[in-house]
């Protein structure tokens, strides 16, 4: 059980104001992060990440900075929309520079269903196919806490589907779930709470009631 | 640092390079051996086998790869968050690619040599293995390769544009040290190029640097590189 923290987190970038003095604690479960392009979301989970530095404010994991960490891959698994391949890189060799454990490897190119493609190089690889692997890379080792930006990018209707169940059965797992997106329907099918952001502030953090996601989304957003 | 080979043997990139690199030698020191006509003597020989120390080029452009190349393919990002602490990582990547020049040296020695002393027996003559000079310019040859690979990923890591620091390091050789060492006169011998070609006792050298302190500069320069590097790489957002 470990809980992500957000404590006035802010970050500007030169005089524009990307985060602003976000506060909230997100728990165990499937969170839905949501907000219009341009809300600060992608930021945010960086700030998170310690791959981008706050201008204020913090953001903990187990009540740590990211940074201090002694085994970051193992309490927090990743997939950014930037997420990036080598793509002359097989997938499995892709995996096997994150992680040493061969076994591990082939657990998680089994979950996300690339086994049969994991020798080929990744540039021949579809956005779905990339966008599984960056998955299996996220669930290499086995973190208590998962960030994922947009991960049904690419997928199909089947992955789509796919991705929901494996969501919901890690989520049973007591692990706790940032997704970012902007797939409303696709959110209230398998978040339990939502947090909300419209130009760096926080609009709104709670359960959702699914049947009015998307029109308490339009007006907690409304320019 | 295991990671790191990981990195380096799962890709075609430094083999390209280093082939490339070869056939360089082997052409280059062809056509000396064809134009040259004292290309029998000492001299002829050691400029033959100074070749090596030309691929010290492909040796920086495989150290900027290290660090531009993950930026390139956002790779970065995930190295980032396997290791949080950002000079660990500069750190390692200058010491494999560190040891990787010196290999791409080492294998450009054993084909220079090879390649010399083929064009020396069809004319009649045998390499001179008996010379220190001529291993001298050997090591040197290793030494600058190693050198510029450890530059490479310091300047890599500063410009994380791949294209643009390749094209910034390779202009810096091909223009702007000769103009700037107009400019500086006798402390034009103390530029990176010039060090290297003093280190593998090049013929154009005409009155550098001995070798050792060509060695010492070179590794100076690697090293002020790398503390540049990892000083903006620790306050460089990740985006």
């Amino acid at each position: 059980m470990t809980d992500v923290t957000l404590t006035g987190l802010t970050k500007r970038f030169g005089r524009r104001t990307v985060v602003d003095d976000l506060s909230c604690t997100i728990g165990p479960g499937v969170t839905g992060f949501l907000g219009p392009n341009g809300a600060g979301k992608t930021t945010t989970l960086r700030l998170l990440l310690g791959l981008i530095r706050p201008s204020a404010g913090a953001a903990t994991i187990g009540g740590r900075a990211y940074a201090e960490l002694s085994e970051p891959r193992r309490v927090v698994g990743a997939l950014l929309e930037a997420t990036g391949f080598h793509p002359g890189r097989t997938g499995r060799n892709h995996l096997a520079v994150l992680s040493r454990d061969e076994a591990r490897v082939d657990a998680v190119l089994d979950v996300v269903g690339l086994t049969a493609e994991a020798d080929r190089r990744v540039g021949r690889y579809s956005l779905g196919q990339r966008q599984r692997l960056g998955l299996a890379g996220a669930l290499l080792d086995d973190p208590e806490v998962l960030v994922l930006d947009e991960p049904g990018n690419g997928l199909d209707p089947a992955g789509m589907a796919w991705l929901r169940s494996l969501l919901r059965d890690l989520a049973a797992q007591g692990r706790t779930i940032i997704v970012s997106s902007h797939l409303l329907a696709e959110v209230a099918q398998t978040a339990d709470r939502v947090v909300i952001l419209d130009a760096g502030v926080l609009r709104f953090a709670g359960p959702i009631d699914d049947q009015d996601l998307e029109s308490a989304f339009l007006r907690l957003t409304a320019r | 640092m295991k990671t790191e080979w990981r990195k380096l043997r799962t890709v075609r990139g430094g083999w390209i390079l280093l082939v490339a690199a070869q056939l360089v030698i082997v052409g280059g020191i062809s056509g000396l051996m064809i134009n040259r006509a004292d290309a029998t003597s000492l001299a002829g020989q050691q400029g033959a086998v100074a070749h090596v120390g030309i691929v010290a080029l492909f040796s920086l452009v495989f150290g900027i790869t290290a660090v531009a190349g993950e930026y390139r393919y956002r790779t970065i990002t995930d190295t980032y968050l396997a290791t949080p602490r950002r000079d660990r990582v500069i750190r390692a990547k200058l010491g494999v690619y560190t040891l990787a020049g010196a290999v791409f040296g080492l294998v450009g020695s054993a084909i220079a040599l090879a390649t010399t002393a083929i064009w020396l027996a069809g004319k009649g003559a045998a390499l001179d293995v008996g010379s220190a000079d001529l291993w001298r310019t050997v090591l040197g040859g290793v030494v600058w390769n190693a050198a510029f690979a450890a530059i490479g990923v310091g300047v890599g890591a500063l410009i994380t544009n791949l294209i643009g620091a390749v094209a910034t390091a390779l202009a810096w050789l091909a223009l702007v040290e000769g103009i700037v060492g107009q400019l500086i006169g006798g402390a034009r011998d103390w530029l990176p190029f010039s060090l290297g070609s003093a280190l593998d006792r090049l013929p154009t050298v005409t009155d550098g640097p001995p070798q050792w302190q060509a060695a010492l500069a070179l590794a100076g320069y690697a090293v002020a590189f790398a503390a540049a590097a990892v000083a903006t790489t620790l306050r460089r957002d990740v985006t």
